[in-house]
Parts: C-alpha cells; structure tokens; sequence
C-alpha cells in the first residue's frame, strides 16, 4: 500500500514561513483534499510531496519511502497552473513526459494512444498543441499526469475550464482511480466539487493546520444547524426571525431560503413560525452547514458551533 | 537513459526538426558570405577612389620628374612651375588633390620635401608616397655618388617577405596572414556562437516558464538535470550547426576552387611564383582548402567552442529562469554580456601579436580563452602547457558557473510576478 505521510513538515522563504509543522496522512483508495485561500500554503506544501522543493524541517514518506526522484515516477501531478511545450506535437510530447517518469518509449505512445482513445482524441496525436483548444490542451494536460499510472496523483483545480461533459468524464476517472486504490490529493477552491469527491479533508491557513480530518467528521462537528425551507407565499417570516437574531440568512429567493440556526433557536422553533405564515410549505430540512460556511468559518478562525456551549459548561 | 540524456534529446530533437533551423543553418553561411563581400568590395572601392593629382614644384632640377614616374598607379603627377599660392588656390578648389614642395637641399639632406593637401589622406597614401620620395631621392644620392647601375638596380629591386609556417604534415604552407584570418574567424564564430546558443538557451528557460510547464517537468526531474538537460541538448544543436557548415563550406571551396582553378593559367601562376614579380596573387589557390587546416586546430576549435558555450551556456539559463519575458532579461544579462565583448576587443591584437604576454596571459584567463586561445593556436604554435592550463582553467570555471546557475535556476524557475534583481539572484544562491 501507499500511504502519503507528511510530518511536522516546515518550509520558509526568507522571513516567511509558508507551511508551519503541517502533519498529515493520505490513505490509497480515498480521494483528499486539500483546501485553503489563496497563499495559504497549498502550492508549498503539495511542491515539497512532488519534491520540487525540500522541507526545512520534518519529512515527507510516500509507500514508507522518503520523497525524492524514485517518487517521483510514482507521482502525477497536474499543477493548477501548467502548461505543454506550445510548438511540440501532442504525441511526442506525451511521450516525452513519460519516458521523465521513467517509461520506455514504446509504453508511454502505448499509454498515450490509450488514454488519447479514452478522451475521443485519438487524431490529437499528430497536432501541435498550440493547434488545440484551451479545453483540449487541460484534457492532453490530465492524460500526462496519469499516463505513467502513479500510485499518487495530485490534482490542483483539474476541474478549472472545463465544459460540464469533460469535467464529467474527468470525475469518472479520478473516481476509478480512488476504486483501484490509489492515493488521491485533490486541491481546490470549489467547495461543492471537494463534497462530492473528498474522502478526508486538511484545511490550511497561513502555513497552519485549521482543520483536518475525514469530510464526514468534519461536517459533523459543524452541526446540524442550516436549514433550508422551500415555500409559497409571503415570506416575512424570515426577517423577522432574523431581526430577533434567531437566524442568520445565507441564501434567499423568492420561495426558498438557506439559513443558520443561531444561539438556542431550535428548527422546531422556526417551523411554527413559518407555517403561521406561508401559503404552503414545500420542503424542511435540517442539515450540516456546506462545506463553503465551514471553510469561510474556520479560516475567520471561528470554532465549530457545538463546542461553544462545551466550553462556556 | 537518464533523465539529462532525455531531456537533452527531446531539446536537440525539437530544434533540429523546426524550420527556423533548416533555415538559419542555411542562410547563416549566405548572410556571412554577403557580409565579407561587402566588406571586401568597400576596401576594393575605397581603395581604388580614382588618380589622384598631384602636382610637383622642382627646386632640385632633377627629381621631379622621377618622382613622377615612382608614385603610385593610382597618381597622376606633373612637374609644374606655377607659383605656390596659385597650385594651393588649386588645391582649396578641388582641382588638385595635392602637390610636393622639393627644396633644393632635399638631395643633400639639408631640407625636407613637403607635401600640401586639403586633407591627410589617410595613413596609407601617407605612407607610400613616403617610400616613393625616399626610393628617388636614395637613387638620386648613390647616382651622385658614382655608385654603378647593377648596385642601383639591386638597391631597387622589391623586396617581399614570404611567410612560412610548418603545418602537421611537414608541408610548409604559404601565408601567415590565412592562418591569422582563420583564427580571426574562428574567435568570431566562437564568440558570435555563444551569444546565439547562449540566447537559444534562455529562450527556452523563458518558454518554459511563462508556459508553466516548468512546474510539471519539475515534478519529474531535478532543476540541475532540467538545466543540463537544456545546456547540453543546444550544444549539439550547435554542433550539428557546425558539422553541417564545414560540410557546406568544403563543398563550397570544391566549387570555388575548380572555378578558379579553371580561371587561372597555372603557367602563369608558376611564373609569378618565381619571378616574385608583379602579378602576384594575394593568395595560391591551393591553399584554398581545409586539408591545410591542421587537425588540432579544429580540436581546439571544437574543444573551446563546447567549454565556452557551456560556461556561459548554464549562465544564461540562471537568467531566463530569473525572469518572465526576454525583455526584462537585458539588465540581467550585462555581466554575462561583458567577458563575452571584451575578448573580441582583444581580437585584432592577439592575432597580430599571438605570443605576445599579453596574449598568452589573456588567452589563460577562463571566461576569454573560448575566444582568444583559438585564435593564438590558430595564428601561432602554443606551447602545449598552456593549451592544457587554459583548458583545465576553463574547466574549473564551468563547474563553478555550473553550480552557481543551478542554484538561481532552481529558485528563479518557480518564482513568478516580481522581477529579480541581482541582490534576488544572490539570496537564490545563498538559500537555494
């Protein structure tokens, strides 16, 4: 098995510590993600596993091996921003990224040929790639990190450009990979993307650790305390309850809303309330928060919900 | 194949199969080729710029007419008796280029001829009208002197110098000057090389990096191999230019020496070679070919082009990864630019004095000797210790600009959005 282990690992440029004792662990056969805003330390940290750069302190071990170039064959890595050699034809150029990772020759246009079949661009082969498309060139930019089938891929915003049918298929890739047990790092700003892949989590905020843990745990220690209603009618209900400071609104359009349960409202609460009002009540579901409101919480340094009142206790 | 090897193949591949190098590879030579000739043809022209008129005022009653006869094809001289004021209006008209003043002590030494013109007229008329008053006035005086016809005969005859070096072969060729010029070249083909290749380099650091795919192939090979990678696979595209030249040139000289050969009776070319007469030809033909090129040379030629294009070779990738456009590159560049300019300031003087101690010290000094020791072994026998010291020299530096280039590559390839300056670089060095 090939577990990617990340300890205690620092890096610094200058003054600046860009990744401060992050630990982490990634297990094959689970797909984790790796959050956080922009400068937080993603990009360090993910260079450091793909071995471009080296750790000031602490370690980085994938398979119980010390990251270095013998990982690196068994890595692929889509940077969110990449590019391919503009003037080089999509053929040679597959051939040449592979046979870095160390491939021969005749089983990197093998793996090419393949993966070109897969994606329905098999007469790509012979165009250069300043020929193709923006959405062509991410597609010949994917096949290049899995061509050589490392055991880790790490994907930075593989989604990021692409038409709804090709990010489609690039999901049921990334999906059979995690299904033939391989370790999967995912790195994105979409948070909805990152709810429907992500096994595990790891939030980072100026080179720290905010939270880290499986999707499913992490969602839970937030809370069931959003609520999402859809209704007919008048909906004055909801400003009321949020000038009591009962609730605090997210979302809201004619006929549904997305809100927060604060302080010791209880969704019972608001349900009388609501239907004292509307003409009809659709749906009433209480849920965790989304992933965004945790992200955007956790990064303003706020604690999840329910270990406040621990706390004052 | 390790990962360098790769790297270098798929950089020499690229290059090699686009068109802009089937392109320069071709019409480099015909630009070159364009360039001597023109050069050439603006010596013929200058040189050959019409007679000039010259009158000459005779106090001496027996050298004016002589020297009339002695000057140059190329001076259309008569004794005149105009008064002086007249000959210099003249002169201020244009109607004269200039005239001679021969006082009448001039034969005994007493008084020095003149000569009065609008302008110098430049260095080599200067010169020979020199020797054409001088040869006269010589003749003048032996004749005074009773000396016989066959001593002044033997006093004018011309004297020329034929230049003997000892090739490899134990043939002896004619003509220092053919192997001067051929260092000249070679230093300026070296020199021209290392801005080319050097530039080629950085380019493709550049294109890398603005093309991010930098961050992909460093995720599968080293800096320093993605860097040598580079620096080695230009080199041979460099080479194969090379190789491809000296095949165009030998084929080339086939055709240029079967035309002249044709052109030339060899009759009357054995005749001038004996008679050291006046229809000596500036060169003999059969020289016109490479075989008399001694092997080492073109070792030396081949050795130093690589140590010199490697040297600064891996300075301009430190640059190109420093940077985002080529554009900003040039402040950068400055002193990397400056020890490749300066030895071809040197140029002229180290082919015309190649075992001078100037030379030989220049041609020691590592970031000079790609330039200059190929033209001292071109122009002279340079001793063997200092081939071998100037080459270990040159080795050592390689390494050191080596190992400094990897360490700004490293940092500089990933660095996006400011632009670095020299104090960056330096940080880069210390950090990396």
């Amino acid at each position: 098995m090939h577990p990617l282990v990340v300890e205690n690992v620092t890096k610094r440029y200058g003054s600046f510590t860009a990744v401060d004792d992050v630990s982490f662990a990634a297990a094959p056969g689970r797909i984790f993600g790796v959050l956080g805003p922009n400068g937080a330390g993603k990009t360090s940290t993910i260079r450091m596993i793909t071995f471009i750069t080296t750790p000031d302190e602490g370690r980085i071990t994938f398979g119980g091996q010390a990251v270095g170039p013998e990982t690196q064959r068994r890595m692929g890595y889509l940077p969110e921003e990449r590019g391919l050699y503009r003037k080089m034809k999509v053929g040679e150029q597959l051939v040449y990224l592979g046979q870095l990772k160390g491939m021969t020759t005749a089983a990197a246009r093998d793996a090419a040929r393949r993966w070109l079949d897969r994606f329905g661009a098999r007469d790509w082969a012979a165009k250069r790639v300043d020929e193709l498309s923006k959405g062509m060139q991410q597609k010949v930019q994917f096949i290049a990190t899995i061509l050589h089938d490392p055991q880790l891929l790490i994907f930075d915003e593989p989604f990021s450009g692409l038409d709804p049918i090709n990010a489609a298929l690039l999901r049921d890739i990334i999906l059979e990979l995690r299904a033939e047990g391989r370790t999967i790092l995912f790195a994105s700003h979409r948070m909805e993307q990152v709810e429907q892949l992500c096994d595990d989590i790891f939030l980072i905020a100026n080179g720290r650790e905010v939270l880290h843990g499986p999707l499913r745990d992490v969602k839970r220690s937030f809370g069931k305390n959003t609520v999402t209603v859809e209704f007919s009618g008048d909906d004055g209900f909801l400003d009321k309850l949020e000038e009591r400071g009962a609730i605090r609104l997210r979302s809201r359009t004619a006929g549904h809303a997305e809100f927060r349960l604060l302080g010791e409202t209880t969704a019972r609460q608001v349900l009388e309330t609501a239907l004292t009002r509307v003409d009809d009540l659709y749906r009433f579901e209480l849920n965790e928060p989304p992933l965004s409101e945790i992200f955007v919480m956790a990064v303003n340094g706020q604690r999840p919900e329910p270990a406040e009142p621990e706390l004052a206790r | 194949m390790n990962k360098t090897a790769i790297i270098a193949r798929s950089e020499y591949l690229r290059r090699v199969k686009s068109k802009m190098f089937l392109v320069s590879t071709f019409l480099a030579p015909v630009m070159l080729i364009a360039l001597f000739g023109v050069s050439i043809s603006v010596a013929l022209l200058t040189q050959d710029g019409g007679a000039r008129r010259i009158a000459i005022v005779d106090e001496t009653g027996v050298l004016g007419e002589r020297l009339a006869e002695h000057l140059p094809e190329n001076y259309a001289a008569a004794v005149e008796s105009a008064p002086l004021d007249s000959l210099r209006a003249r002169v201020e008209r244009g109607a004269l280029d200039g005239y001679f003043v021969l006082p009448g002590g001039l034969l005994t030494g007493e008084a020095a001829a003149t000569f009065y013109s609008a302008g110098g007229g430049g260095f080599s008329s200067q010169i020979r009208l020199e020797s054409a008053v001088g040869d006269v006035v010589r003749r003048a005086r032996l004749e005074a002197a009773g000396a016989p016809p066959e001593l002044l005969d033997a006093a004018e005859s011309d004297v020329s110098v034929r230049m003997v070096a000892f090739t490899e072969t134990g043939e002896a060729a004619d003509a220092a000057w053919l192997y001067a010029g051929l260092g000249y070249a070679m230093g300026f083909i070296i020199y021209v090389a290392m801005f080319v290749y050097g530039a080629m380099v950085m380019r493709g650091v550049i294109e890398e990096k603005t093309n991010r795919i930098v961050e992909i192939v460093a995720s599968s090979a080293r800096p320093f191999e993605l860097m040598m990678g580079k620096v080695l696979g230009i080199g041979a595209v460099g080479l194969t230019q090379f190789v491809l030249w000296i095949v165009l040139a030998l084929a080339g000289l086939a055709v240029f020496g079967a035309v002249v050969g044709g052109m030339v009776d060899p009759a009357s070319l054995a005749g001038a070679d004996t008679l050291g007469g006046a229809e000596e030809l500036p060169f003999d033909p059969s020289l016109l070919s490479l075989s008399s090129v001694p092997f080492s040379l073109v070792v030396y030629f081949l050795l130093f082009f690589l140590g010199g294009y490697l040297l600064y070779g891996s300075l301009f990738a430190a640059i190109g990864s420093a940077v985002e456009q080529e554009s900003d590159a040039q402040s950068l560049q400055m002193p990397i630019l400056i020890p490749v300019i300066l030895p071809a300031l040197f140029l002229p003087f180290i082919a015309d004095n190649p075992d001078a101690p100037a030379s030989v010290v220049l041609s020691l000094v590592p970031f000079f000797s790609p330039i200059l020791m190929v033209v001292r072994a071109a122009a002279t026998a340079v001793p063997f210790w200092q081939m071998a010291l100037s080459l270990v020299l040159l080795a050592l530096a390689f390494v050191g600009t080596i190992w400094l280039a990897s360490r700004i590559y490293r940092v500089g390839i990933l660095m996006y959005g400011k632009k670095a300056t020299f104090r960056d670089l330096a940080r880069w060095v210390r950090t990396a």
